[in-house]
């Protein structure tokens, strides 16, 4: 008799006790938010305040010493006029597309090539995959050394095939060298995309149209790019991504010389060789607000896309 | 297939083959070579030379090699465990609840494709006013920055995979939420943790732009030490071949046996190969 009621003032104690912080945070209701609370810090930390900071002093004259002056709009005014800035864009715009169109051409010949299944095929996925992991920096020094005029690789052996050699880091070629190195690190990456997808292939369509007598052109014409598609999206998608942003190959070859200056070099030289802080922050809100217009559109037909596969 | 059309298709292969491969075992080549056989013009010795150990001798005696290598493992490797505290936390609460139905999902992976530059130039006088700049810690931070968003996406495919089935199963059973995390939903994704944490590793191995920027000598990563070869008053590619080649040596057997799980990583797990 004595210890049920002494149990049921400690049931009663319980439920007017107020709930711990841990409760709370691993309570049905807020769990899912408690889980995001550290990405949650580390998004505002490096992103928000760069963002604010960034914005602030795009409207700012300041060298990193003394006070910073407003300005107003003036330095978007000189950026739209800024010659040098427009060329690096319409550089960054033309390594986009000659690196994504290469590297997708490339990719679908070889995975139409290795699309069925053959012996070795683990040994060859192995090593075509090799270069993707490998720091671009590090094999842009690489070829940097290879394309050398006198003693590179590539002209001591079209010296020995009899052909002449070529400047390959003279301003007219310098950017398509740099297109190279990329599209040869990176033409694995669309290769076994497109591998997956045409392995991933329903396979009594095409016999059907094996059966109606469509020749192989039309089928993959009018099937299998179709059904790619999705696929094709995303690596137009990620490779957009990572080309807005290149550097590395730069900094190992020409550091921006010989006609090959890209958007995130002239903002790195703004800010970190002239230290015109708030000139380099306009830009960078520029390239900020360019590549977010990018990827929101393409981040919409990427979801699209993975609608498609997942 | 026919034999010509076998034919045909190995030697395709096997010009592919060599067109990646041979760039990369240059590398080695390079390394092993006397300065006279770096700086030849005859084409034989591209591949016929005399090995010689004294690339590698020159770099840890000249340069202060293993103190970068060191720098670069203790960043990646105290980034890595940070990130994937982080990230795996977030991705499941983004694969089981749609936690802000899309939204701040979107927001997480647009820091990926956020302007390194812009990052860095906030972060560059903000370190230079706390005395963050070249210290390990400040690049670990940085390096954790680039690396959330990356691991999120990937995470988030891997937990998207295990049925809430299970999870409701083990509510009857009593567990709470935390117990469900720790003791079901962790060990089933535990390889792709695995494929994540590697990724992880490997992207902070070889990043470059905040490592350049923001260390000097103390918290130099053996990459801007590679670097520095370049461009000097003289250019090393001895010593620059020979820390190369050490340098990539991790990555590539990382590529190597995650053949499988490659595709899956940079396509953030949309595809998988």
């Amino acid at each position: 008799m004595r210890t049920e009621t002494f149990s049921e003032a400690q049931a009663g104690y319980a439920v007017a006790r107020k709930p711990t912080i841990w409760e709370v945070l691993t309570s049905e209701k807020y769990f899912k938010w408690t889980l995001l609370i550290p990405l949650l810090v580390v998004l505002a930390i490096f992103m928000l305040y760069p963002l604010l900071y960034c914005a602030y002093y795009s409207f700012h004259q300041w060298g990193m010493r003394g006070e910073a002056i407003y300005v107003g709009a003036q330095n978007y005014r000189q950026l739209l006029n800024d010659k040098a800035f427009l060329e690096a864009l319409y550089r960054t715009l033309k390594v986009l597309v000659i690196c994504v169109s290469c590297e997708l051409l490339i990719g679908l010949g070889l995975a139409l090539l290795w699309s069925r299944e053959f012996p070795g095929e683990n040994i060859v996925r192995g090593l075509a995959l090799l270069p993707l992991l490998v720091a671009p920096l590090i094999l842009s020094l690489l070829w940097n050394f290879m394309f050398e005029y006198d003693f590179g690789a590539v002209n001591l052996i079209l010296q020995a095939l009899g052909l002449s050699k070529v400047y390959w880091w003279s301003p007219q070629r310098a950017l398509y060298t740099i297109c190279f190195i990329t599209i040869w690190q990176w033409f694995p990456f669309s290769t076994f995309v497109l591998v997956a997808g045409l392995r991933s292939l329903p396979k009594d369509v095409f016999e059907a149209a094996k059966v109606d007598g469509a020749s192989p052109w039309y089928t993959f014409r009018r099937l299998t790019l179709p059904m790619l598609s999705p696929l094709i999206m995303i690596i137009v998608v990620l490779r957009t991504m990572w080309l807005i942003r290149l550097f590395d190959p730069l900094y190992g070859t020409t550091r921006g010389g010989v006609q090959t200056e890209l958007l995130d070099w002239i903002v790195y030289r703004t800010a970190f060789v002239y230290f015109d802080i708030g000139y380099g922050s306009t830009m960078a809100i520029f390239s900020l607000v360019l590549t977010i217009a990018v990827c929101a559109i393409m981040f919409k037909m990427l979801m699209k896309a993975l609608g498609g596969t997942r | 297939m026919s034999t010509l059309g076998k034919v045909m298709f190995w030697l395709v292969t096997a010009f592919v083959l060599f067109v990646i491969v041979a760039p990369l075992a240059w590398i080695y080549l390079t390394a092993f070579k006397s300065p006279n056989d770096i700086f030849t013009t005859e084409a034989r010795k591209l591949i016929f030379f005399k090995p010689t150990m004294e690339n590698f001798n020159r770099l840890f005696r000249e340069f202060p090699f293993w103190d970068n290598f060191l720098n670069t493992v203790i960043i990646s490797v105290s980034s890595t465990v940070v990130v994937m505290v982080i990230s795996s936390l977030a991705a499941y609460s983004f694969a089981r609840w749609n936690t802000g139905k899309g939204h701040l999902l979107f927001t997480t992976i647009s820091t990926r494709m956020f302007p390194g530059v812009v990052a860095a130039i906030p972060f560059f006088v903000m370190y230079r006013n706390l005395g963050l700049l070249d210290t390990r810690f400040g690049l670990a931070l940085l390096h954790i920055y680039f690396n959330t968003s990356f691991a999120t996406f990937l995470l988030y495919g891997f937990f998207k995979e295990i049925p809430e089935e299970l999870e409701q199963a083990a509510m009857v059973d009593g567990y709470s939420r935390v117990d469900i995390f720790r003791k079901i939903v962790l060990p089933l994704v535990r390889p792709g943790l695995a494929v994540t944490a590697v990724f992880c590793l490997v992207w902070s191995w070889n990043e470059f732009l905040f490592s350049f920027l923001f260390t000097r000598v103390a918290a130099r990563p053996v990459t801007v030490l590679i670097s520095s070869f370049w461009g000097s008053i003289e250019v090393q590619y001895g010593p620059m071949a020979a820390g190369a080649a050490i340098v990539i040596l991790p990555t590539l057997v990382a590529a190597w046996f995650m053949q499988r799980y490659i595709i899956r990583g940079l396509t953030f797990g949309a595809v998988k190969g």
